[in-house]
């Protein structure tokens, strides 16, 4: 029935929210569980200066507040993704790929540094202006289809969902549920805020391989 | 047919406020500014999913908006951390009036008592409006810890009432009723320590 991300051999009814577990689902949600399990596990990275003109070097120091912090929003992270990997719904999926996008926020301005907390800043504008095309992209496709129900949407006796529709889904996942360039950057395991810094790249790779599969289904 | 040209004309100029908003957003340069902005160009996202039309739309709408907010207030106190601005004290109102005549608290009460005949989402809205003028205009010396638990056990019966409804559907009335107060209890405690914000320093 759904044939991009195999046969649902799963439902979880809530309503009129259903969720499904499909091969591609099942994977992807699996996944996101791995991953918020390693970060309730990890220990932070702890930063080390060198003090230049001399042999000494400070180690910063991380507080526990600041710890909890960043362990709380990259879990709640971990749970937005595992959430939008397995929802059958269009809007509840742009609602799980916001909160994913507030919590990578999150994440990344629990640093205590004006320049991390600036790009935080920057990261936020652009996710805050990216649910325009999201929120619109879903309720065209209630518009267009009369539908949210992916389940509903697969069996192809609804209208298509045109192109244009998809492409604002897509631009408002972009932007939101997708962590920006800048912070997937390859020093990523000792940049300011590791290892839990790494849940912003690692959501945003889940959002994404759930979002074609949506784009397909439709 | 009609109803699909009138859908058609609404998202055009929906479209059209939101590609204003998106080209004074891209030249405007002052960090502020820019948040102010695309609180502005949230409004056209909110409209499009209203032109559904449908009560599909009011449950849509909903959770938009609170996603919305709840963005922006995350980047309001990033904005102020970021700033330096954290430390500032606020200052109250002073007015005559609303500084020793009982006035505040009679608009108060009658808000909370309003709110609390209309119940739900809407009534706990009017009712913490209430309690947060009352915070504004007299300051504040509790302990919020009551008000937290209380907002904390009016959730726990709100997602309670949710469970009624898909387990037990029968017992519907009973699940409206809880969800109705719980919601109620929620927002209006919420809402009063939105009040406490405002104020003498801390």
């Amino acid at each position: 029935m759904i044939a991009v991300g195999g046969e649902p051999f799963y439902y979880l009814e809530f309503g009129d929210i259903v969720l499904y577990f499909s091969p591609v689902t099942t994977t992807l949600f699996v996944l996101a569980l791995l991953f918020t399990l390693f970060v309730l596990a990890s220990r932070p990275e702890r930063q080390v200066d060198i003090a230049f003109g001399s042999d000494a070097y400070l180690a910063k120091v991380i507080t526990p507040g600041e710890l909890h912090f960043r362990k709380f929003m990259a879990t709640a992270c971990g749970l937005a993704s595992m959430g939008a990997m397995v929802t059958g719904d269009v809007f509840d999926f742009t609602l799980f790929a916001s909160l994913v996008g507030i919590t990578n926020i999150g994440i990344v301005a629990a640093v205590k540094n004006r320049h991390v907390q600036n790009a935080a800043y920057q990261y936020g504008l652009v996710s805050l202006s990216a649910t325009v095309p999201l929120f619109s992209g879903a309720a065209m496709v209630a518009a267009t289809t009369g539908t949210l129900s992916l389940i509903e949407l697969a069996k192809g006796t609804y209208p298509a969902v045109p192109l244009a529709v998809k492409s604002f889904l897509v631009l408002g996942i972009i932007g939101e549920g997708m962590a920006p360039f800048y912070a997937a950057k390859a020093e990523m395991f000792r940049a300011p805020g590791a290892p839990y810094v790494i849940m912003c790249s690692l959501s945003s790779l889940l959002i994404f391989l759930r979002v074609v599969e949506i784009a397909m289904t439709m | 047919m009609v109803v699909w040209q009138e859908y058609s004309i609404g998202l055009l100029v929906v479209l059209v406020t939101a590609i204003i908003g998106f080209y004074v957003l891209s030249r405007e340069k002052d960090d502020l500014h820019r948040l102010l902005l695309i609180d502005l160009v949230e409004i056209p996202s909110l409209g499009i999913i209203a032109l559904l039309g449908t009560d599909l739309a009011e449950a849509l709408v909903l959770p938009g908006l609170v996603v919305g907010i709840a963005e922006l207030l995350a980047l309001g106190q990033l904005y102020l951390t970021k700033e330096g601005l954290q430390d500032r004290p606020v200052r109250g109102l002073h007015i005559e009036v609303i500084d020793t005549s009982p006035a505040p608290v009679i608009i108060s009460i009658l808000l909370v008592i309003y709110g609390i005949i209309l119940s739900g989402f809407t009534g706990g809205g009017i009712a913490g409006l209430g309690i947060v003028f009352l915070f504004m205009s007299r300051g504040f010396k509790e302990n919020f810890s009551l008000i937290e638990a209380a907002a904390g056990i009016s959730w726990a019966v709100w997602i309670l009432a949710f469970f009624v409804f898909m387990f037990a559907p029968q017992y519907w009335y009973f699940a409206v009723m809880a969800a109705g107060i719980g919601i109620l209890f929620k927002v209006m405690a919420k809402m009063a320590l939105v009040g406490t914000m405002w104020g003498e320093g801390r």
